[in-house]
């Protein structure tokens, strides 16, 4: 389960049961593998497999259906076999159940009775495994399957000579190896599974779709009458573990081991050998001298590595052991798997190593996600990590190398290559290891020792932007043009761009809308206008208005509520404009968020409606806020917003920016309170502050509240005017307002930005059927659009796509829309195309062709480019 | 083994070249035990939402399903990395005995509360199907209780196939998008079925920005839920994987007005008519004018690139297998451009209209396949000698084996494909493997 999340597997680490048992089977010679389940499930398998071994995998599936979920699969799975058998002639075929086929209740052994009844002549051994993606993982699945063999199989009780050998999941490479150390060490062996062909296999000059390497059903029968079993896994459980099943059974004796990996475990697996009289070579012990070798040239580089290590968990137990031996510090060792022996097995031995390195802090985890990897990687600052390449997203971004070694390796090649067993294969996975440390610090030491050392002619951050003074002159003599700051009479116009339809909060007093040409009030347009449309008109304005110098952004909604549409239409004027003023007012919920964006932006100016600074008086002016995709009321919702606000004027008046606060007067709830918000928009550096009076609106909450009067404003500012700067001019303008502050002229501008429309003229229409857009495709009767074409002034043009449904008389007549009559869709198309003087389909038949014919239609059958055969019909009609 | 060896019950899913007198059996469930190269619905409506990017998409089901969807395609994302995590349920067998109802509403619980998100996909899965968990309701509750979008996607594997899982994703997507179908219009189209795999949707947007088309909104390639939202107020809808979005297009047709044409920005024929026919569709003159240009000096460009390469393709034999009648059809004509003859074509989705257009655009000894299995693609490339086969991650070691070159045509590429840039892409792509020096030693 993920760190963050508990109820949710956040990038699981951990595969499902049939994936695993799978890979067991394709260790089996002449065996085919089917899932019995959806076709999901054995396709995604295919996938996985695929990328990472490099070789075909061919999965069959059952194919279930909605049918065989609800009677049953036992028909789909016995045609499945049937057809199964017939493609590939296997030998062996492994049944692996899916969640849906164990949820449903399948009951496999009797349904492969039933196929042997029914299909005498069919001698295929069948091998099921139970293996429901929710039980457990491909870990559990691989030796899942391998305990279904040995059970399965008809054993041969005959004493023999040989050493069973049951290996998990190891690479083909890793495979061989095993396959060569046994046999220079004279054993007489018998290997399962075997996917050193199967899925690394040569290329060859034909190729054979039925995998014939691995190990056979022969030699598995002999299994029964080996001498011993050596069982490679340290945490198989004993109910699936086939050297218990061969000892219980058929009392062969077994030892277990760790996967011969890294100097303790190999010495382990070779005793072992040595005991059941394998003959150690002189080469063996070179090797072991080898590795011992590397690992004390390499040792103070590996003191640096802080490893992460995650996979399943014979893996993960022998990468840390070898990681262990080397003194590469553990700090995160984890299982997707639930494997609580791990922690033990595996703290004293780490415990080691931190005690030695002066670590404090490691982590051993099973049932773990990547979620929970990725912050104990950053947490305990891992500097490399070793598992499969499904941590290459926290490779990217955390920056810490990844070695992949352990399956699934989708983005490298060589996943069936890979080395780790014996000597040898721990030297080959220590050197990825100490490479990657090495290269690791070789690319950034001189960075680092640069950082943490040398001081000398550092810029002061602040500078970025220049100097801040310089930046409050520029924007003072903007302050100069701006019409709301310098009262009536200004010769300034400015330009209320309505691009911000959507607001964040609802106030008592507003009610937002459109469509009003006549009433002026903040909140009010007739038009939303695209960014693209804002500066459209705005290069219109400025054209017939040169006095204009600001472009202001005050809604209809919040500017910021809907930031992308603002910043747009910003970002375009300001490319043809570098020195228009952008002035921009809002609620300031997302002020906090947008700030240093807005600063970039060029936004030089920036009001603030702020009404109350103590939550419970807000609590009464606001009805509810939406912030980050959750509403909030009362209390709440005020205490959000204004933390906001204040925020927000603070960062942009440290940066310069001219911040106005409006107060809208709210007589008996916020009257008595606004010398105190005055106070506070002077302490937070604003440059002026607005009373305003509210304009009560019909159907807001406060529409019957008493107006304040004139007076009672003016006298309000006057107090105020001892705190801080007051404005005494303003007019409270539209969304959309155009002009100076004395002459509204946005009127004159409505509507200019909407578009063209089409030109009256002698044109010939022509009717395409075309399913794909491209091609002529469509058979006529079939059509449920036609795409119309117009020739006009010598051009052809795309005109409109028809859709025939739209002329039929209701769902039922049309056959697009679910069954109906054949006579009545050919007469919706009549409908739909009547004003055409041509009709180009791929084919059409005779009755509908006389009727189109007979009310002046022409048709034209091809399958060509649309273009192309509208071209060509069109010569054909001049004609 | 080297025999074309074919079993009953698929013969009638095979047919050659332009012989009217067949039909080719297809939109059929796929035949048991013949190792179909399909998916499931789950997968066509996971692949259809992935690119939404702000959006958490947590699989309801065992872990399998998550874990094997986990990151896997190439959709790029131009804000949010989110929709690169793969949520999980993580059913265990204690919640198939008992219901996984309240694990489904803990997780969603927990999402809303710690990472405020604007919209959840909650995927149902083959078992969710059989157990019988409300997954309308337990989202329909957590819709109330957070005031967010949370939108279950009806996806059980075994209910069909995976075109049916596109249906089911665009059912999500008119859920998702419907409450803002009384936005006011505004100038600009939307762009359907188009994933942004390797940034084809940034080409196809800088296309409209040089014709000067406004994109409201893009489905769902780089989407995002602010983004996506606005989809209703556009004018038009141009689609482009027509397979997957259809449904969707006619969906919006109807019940937000808003009427859609199809077109294609693979291969320079395709492209070059798609972008006239937006332009002449929502521009003016201007607009018109401006695609004209940008097409004919994008035309030259390739044209020069084309000649280039024609010399060392010409006379080489394709095999085509993909998910879509329409993607083959466009592969085809692409061959066709570059002087390569399409021997081998075979979908896994494609209906019969689309068949039979393949049928006119190929040879009469083309052999033609629904739902192909590995057996039959082995048997047909040899006995037609194909020097390449297109495809999916599945097909490409059987090429390889079969001594062929590949070119992947699927979700997890890492290159463009769309689009003048992305016609250049694939004459190399198709280059690179065709001609390399490797095949003179096998």
């Amino acid at each position: 389960m993920s760190k963050n999340l508990v109820n949710l597997t956040v990038n699981p680490c951990k595969m499902c049961m049939p994936m695993g048992s799978v890979s067991a089977f394709y260790g089996i010679r002449h065996c085919m593998t089917i899932l019995h389940g959806s076709q999901g499930c054995s396709t995604y398998i295919r996938r996985h497999m695929a990328t990472h071994y490099n070789e075909p995998v061919d999965i069959a599936s059952s194919s279930l259906t909605e049918e065989g979920t609800v009677f049953g699969g036992e028909e789909n799975l016995i045609k499945g076999l049937e057809n199964l058998i017939e493609l590939y002639e296997p030998e062996v075929i492994g049944i692996a159940t899916t969640c849906l086929a164990e949820t449903i209740g399948e009951d496999i052994p009797r349904i492969i009775k039933k196929f042997y009844k029914t299909h005498p002549n069919i001698s295929v051994k069948m091998i099921p495994v139970s293996s429901s993606g929710y039980s457990g993982t491909q870990y559990e699945g691989f030796f899942r399957a391998l305990r279904a063999i040995v059970e399965n199989v008809d054993m041969d009780t005959s004493k023999n000579d040989k050493i069973n050998i049951v290996t998990g999941m190891i690479s083909p490479a890793d495979t061989r190896f095993l396959k060569k150390l046994l046999s220079d060490m004279n054993i007489d062996y018998i290997l399962l599974p075997d996917i050193s062909e199967n899925l690394d296999g040569p290329h060859r000059e034909v190729y054979g779709r039925l995998p014939d390497g691995g190990t056979s059903i022969e030699e598995i029968e002999k299994m029964a009458g080996a001498r011993f079993t050596i069982e490679i896994s340290t945490f198989v459980e004993e109910e699936y573990s086939p050297a218990k099943y061969l000892y219980d059974v058929y009392g062969v004796p077994y030892a277990r081991c760790n996967l011969p990996v890294g100097l303790r475990d190999m010495d382990g697996f070779v005793e072992i050998l040595k005991m059941l009289g394998g003959e150690i070579y002189e080469e063996l012990v070179e090797e072991r001298g080898r590795y011992i070798d590397a690992m004390v040239d390499s040792h103070k580089y590996n003191a640096e590595g802080r490893a992460v290590i995650f996979g399943e968990p014979d893996f993960v137990y022998s990468a840390t052991r070898l990681c262990v031996e080397n003194g590469v510090m553990p700090v995160l060792t984890a299982v997707g798997t639930a494997c609580h022996q791990l922690e033990e097995m595996l703290r004293g031995e780490i415990q080691k190593v931190a005690d030695f390195l002066h670590f404090d802090d490691f982590k051993i985890l099973d049932k773990c996600d990547f979620d929970t990897v990725e912050k104990y990687a950053e947490e305990l600052k891992a500097n490399i990590m070793i598992g499969s390449s499904d941590g290459r997203r926290i490779e990217h971004k955390l920056k810490i190398p990844l070695v992949r070694c352990t399956f699934p390796i989708h983005d490298n090649v060589g996943g069936q290559r890979i080395r780790m067993l014996g000597y040898e294969g721990s030297i080959t996975l220590l050197d990825r290891i100490t490479n990657v440390l090495l290269s690791r610090k070789e690319n950034s030491f001189r960075d680092e020792m640069h950082k943490k050392y040398y001081n000398g002619n550092v810029e002061p951050a602040n500078d970025k932007n220049g100097n801040i003074n310089d930046i409050k002159n520029k924007i003072l003599e903007k302050t100069k043009t701006h019409p709301c700051f310098n009262g009536c009479g200004s010769q300034y116009a400015r330009m209320h761009l309505p691009i911000a339809p959507k607001c964040n909060i609802q106030c008592n007093y507003c009610v937002r809308k459109y469509d009003c040409p006549n009433e002026s009030r903040p909140g009010v347009t007739t038009e939303v206008l695209s960014p693209e449309d804002a500066y459209r008109k705005y290069l219109m304005v400025k054209e017939k208005m040169p006095n204009l110098k600001v472009i202001g952004i005050a809604g209809p909604g919040d500017s910021l509520a809907d930031f992308d549409n603002t910043k747009r239409t910003l970002s375009l004027i300001r490319e043809a404009d570098s020195d228009v003023t952008f002035c921009l007012s809002t609620n300031g919920l997302l002020l906090p968020l947008y700030a240093s964006e807005l600063i970039n932006l060029g936004v030089s100016h920036v009001t603030v409606t702020m009404n109350a600074i103590d939550p419970e008086i807000g609590a009464k002016i606001y009805k509810h806020i939406n912030y980050m995709g959750k509403k909030f009321t009362g209390i709440e919702a005020a205490s959000i917003l204004m933390a906001n606000q204040l925020a927000g004027l603070k960062m942009l008046s440290e940066k310069g920016i001219v911040c106005k606060v409006n107060i809208v007067m709210l007589k008996g709830i916020n009257d008595e309170h606004i010398p105190a918000v005055v106070e506070k928009a002077k302490e937070l550096g604003c440059e002026i502050t607005n009373i305003m009076q509210m304009i009560p609106v019909e159907g807001s909450v406060f529409e019957n509240m008493p107006l304040t009067s004139n007076k009672e404003i003016t006298h309000m500012r006057n107090k105020c005017e001892s705190i801080m700067k007051q404005m005494y001019h303003c007019r409270q303008c539209r969304a959309d307002a155009i002009g100076t502050l004395d002459k509204d002229e946005s009127i004159s501008f409505r509507g200019c930005t909407k578009f063209r429309t089409q030109k009256d003229g002698e044109s010939i229409l022509l009717a395409v059927a075309s399913k794909g857009g491209i091609l002529v495709d469509q058979h006529f009767g079939h059509a449920n659009d036609f795409y119309i074409y117009e020739y006009m002034d010598n051009r052809v043009k795309f005109k409109e796509k028809r859709s025939v449904t739209k002329y039929c008389n209701g769902f039922e007549s049309c056959d697009g829309m679910g069954g109906g009559n054949k006579e009545d869709k050919i007469d919706n198309i009549l409908d739909a195309i009547k004003d055409c003087r041509g009709v180009i389909a791929m084919r059409i038949g005779e009755t509908p062709k006389e009727k189109l014919e007979r009310k002046g239609i022409k048709v034209f059958m091809t399958y060509d480019k649309i273009e192309d055969a509208v071209n060509q019909m069109v010569s054909l009609i001049k004609k | 083994m080297n025999r074309v060896k074919i079993l009953d019950e698929r013969r009638d899913f095979i047919t050659y070249g332009n012989d009217p007198k067949t039909i080719i059996k297809c939109e059929s469930n796929s035949v048991s035990g013949a190792v179909s190269q399909r998916a499931c619905v789950y997968c066509g409506a996971r692949v259809v939402l992935n690119p939404i990017t702000d959006a958490f998409h947590i699989v309801h089901g065992p872990i399998g399903c998550a874990s094997y969807t986990w990151d896997i395609r190439g959709s790029l994302s131009s804000g949010s990395d989110l929709y690169r995590n793969s949520f999980s349920t993580d059913l265990s067998e204690k919640d198939i005995v008992f219901g996984g109802e309240k694990k489904l509403a803990a997780a969603i619980d927990e999402v809303a509360q710690k990472h405020s998100p604007r919209v959840i996909f909650v995927y149902a899965t083959c078992i969710v199907g059989v157990i019988g968990d409300d997954v309308e309701a337990v989202c329909r509750q957590a819709e109330k209780k957070y005031n967010i979008r949370v939108i279950p996607v009806k996806s059980p594997g075994f209910s069909g196939n995976k075109s049916y899982g596109y249906k089911m994703a665009c059912d999500a997507i008119m859920n998702l998008i419907s409450p803002h179908k009384n936005r006011s219009k505004i100038k600009g189209i939307n762009i359907l079925g188009d994933f942004n795999l390797a940034g084809e949707m940034w080409i196809i947007q800088n296309y409209m920005k040089i014709i000067g088309i406004d994109v409201v909104s893009t489905i769902t390639g780089d989407a995002s839920y602010e983004t996506i939202i606005k989809a209703p107020s556009a004018q038009l809808n141009i689609v482009q994987c027509a397979g997957s979005m259809t449904y969707l297009a006619k969906r919006m047709e109807q019940e937000m007005n808003i009427p859609f044409i199809k077109i294609s920005f693979f291969g320079v024929e395709d492209t070059s008519s798609s972008l006239l026919r937006i332009a002449q569709a929502v521009g003016n003159e201007e607009n018109i004018e401006k695609a004209e240009k940008f097409i004919k000096q994008e035309e030259e460009r390739l044209k020069v690139f084309e000649n280039k390469y024609r010399k060392s393709l010409e006379g080489k034999k394709a095999a085509i297998y993909v998910g879509g009648g329409f993607k083959a059809i466009s592969l085809i004509r692409q061959f066709k451009s570059m002087g390569i003859e399409t021997v081998l074509v075979g979908t896994q989705t494609g209906r019969p209209e689309e068949y039979e257009l393949i049928r006119k655009l190929v040879g009469e000894n083309t052999v033609i396949l629904d739902d192909a299995n590995p057996a039959e693609l082995e048997a047909f490339i040899k006995e037609k000698g194909a020097d390449i086969l297109v495809g999916g991650v599945k097909e490409r070691p059987l090429a390889y084996k079969l001594g062929v070159a590949f070119c992947d045509h699927n979700h997890e590429r890492k290159h463009a494909l769309a689009g003048y840039d992305g016609t250049i892409n694939f004459i190399k792509e198709i280059n690179l493997s065709i001609n390399s020096p490797v095949w003179e030693y096998v």
